[in-house]
């Protein structure tokens, strides 16, 4: 999970490395994210976002397709 | 509030004051716990997915977002300086400390510094883009590479 400038620096990053590009994510949709998963981090009822919440909250900020699904995840 | 509760909240308040993790001899002096009491609790935290540990069992590699060995994505907040697991993780600490920061990251493919200024609200306007290689199904399987 990494910061590039550009698309075009991603896109030569993943040529290095023989891989496809993944869908990129803007900055303000990091910070919610990043407000998502550790806005409560700090206290006591914090959790991580379930699988069937993870989806979802991908979808509310436009990160939808298969590389967002996070269904094979398990907490076991 | 259970006892793991306390143990999380521990080593998340002691990271957060000097930033960087706790000994399992700090955390138990502020639960007032024995070290094998807290050592255990390290093992649920970590089988609950809020902690990740070295192969010791008793070293926090990753207290997400804060982690425990200097990375390239440092984060400072009023004095302190933080590690950030990635860089979904340098935002998560202004988040998770609900205070203004000075993220330092690179763009990964030109090493050009990231400066990047953190309020309240959110980052400034900035037309850097975060990306993830591995999908969201997997970022478990290996999170230390993810």
């Amino acid at each position: 999970m990494l910061f590039f400038r550009s698309e075009e620096r991603i896109a030569l990053w993943c040529r290095g490395r023989g891989v496809a590009p993944n869908p990129s994510v803007r900055m303000d949709q990091l910070w919610h994210l990043a407000v998502t998963w550790y806005g409560t981090r700090l206290q006591p009822d914090s959790r991580r976002p379930a699988p069937a919440e993870m989806r979802g909250i991908f979808e509310s900020i436009g990160l939808q397709g298969d590389f967002w699904d996070p269904r094979a995840d398990s907490f076991a | 509030m259970d006892f793991d509760t306390r143990v999380k909240l521990a080593i998340y308040h002691a990271t957060a004051e000097v930033g960087t993790p706790p000994r399992l001899e700090e955390v138990a002096r502020r639960v007032a716990a024995t070290p094998a009491e807290v050592h255990q609790a390290y093992a649920r935290l970590g089988a609950s997915r809020l902690l990740v540990l070295e192969p010791d069992g008793v070293t926090i590699r990753m207290a997400p977002p804060f982690s425990g060995i200097p990375t390239q994505h440092e984060v400072r907040v009023d004095g302190v300086v933080y590690h950030a697991n990635c860089a979904w993780d340098a935002l998560g600490i202004p988040a998770a400390l609900h205070r203004s920061a000075e993220v330092r990251s690179r763009c990964e493919q030109s090493l050009e510094p990231l400066l990047l200024q953190v309020g309240p609200e959110g980052p400034e306007p900035s037309t850097w883009l975060f990306h993830c290689l591995v999908p969201a199904a997997r970022w478990w399987q290996d999170i230390v590479f993810t």
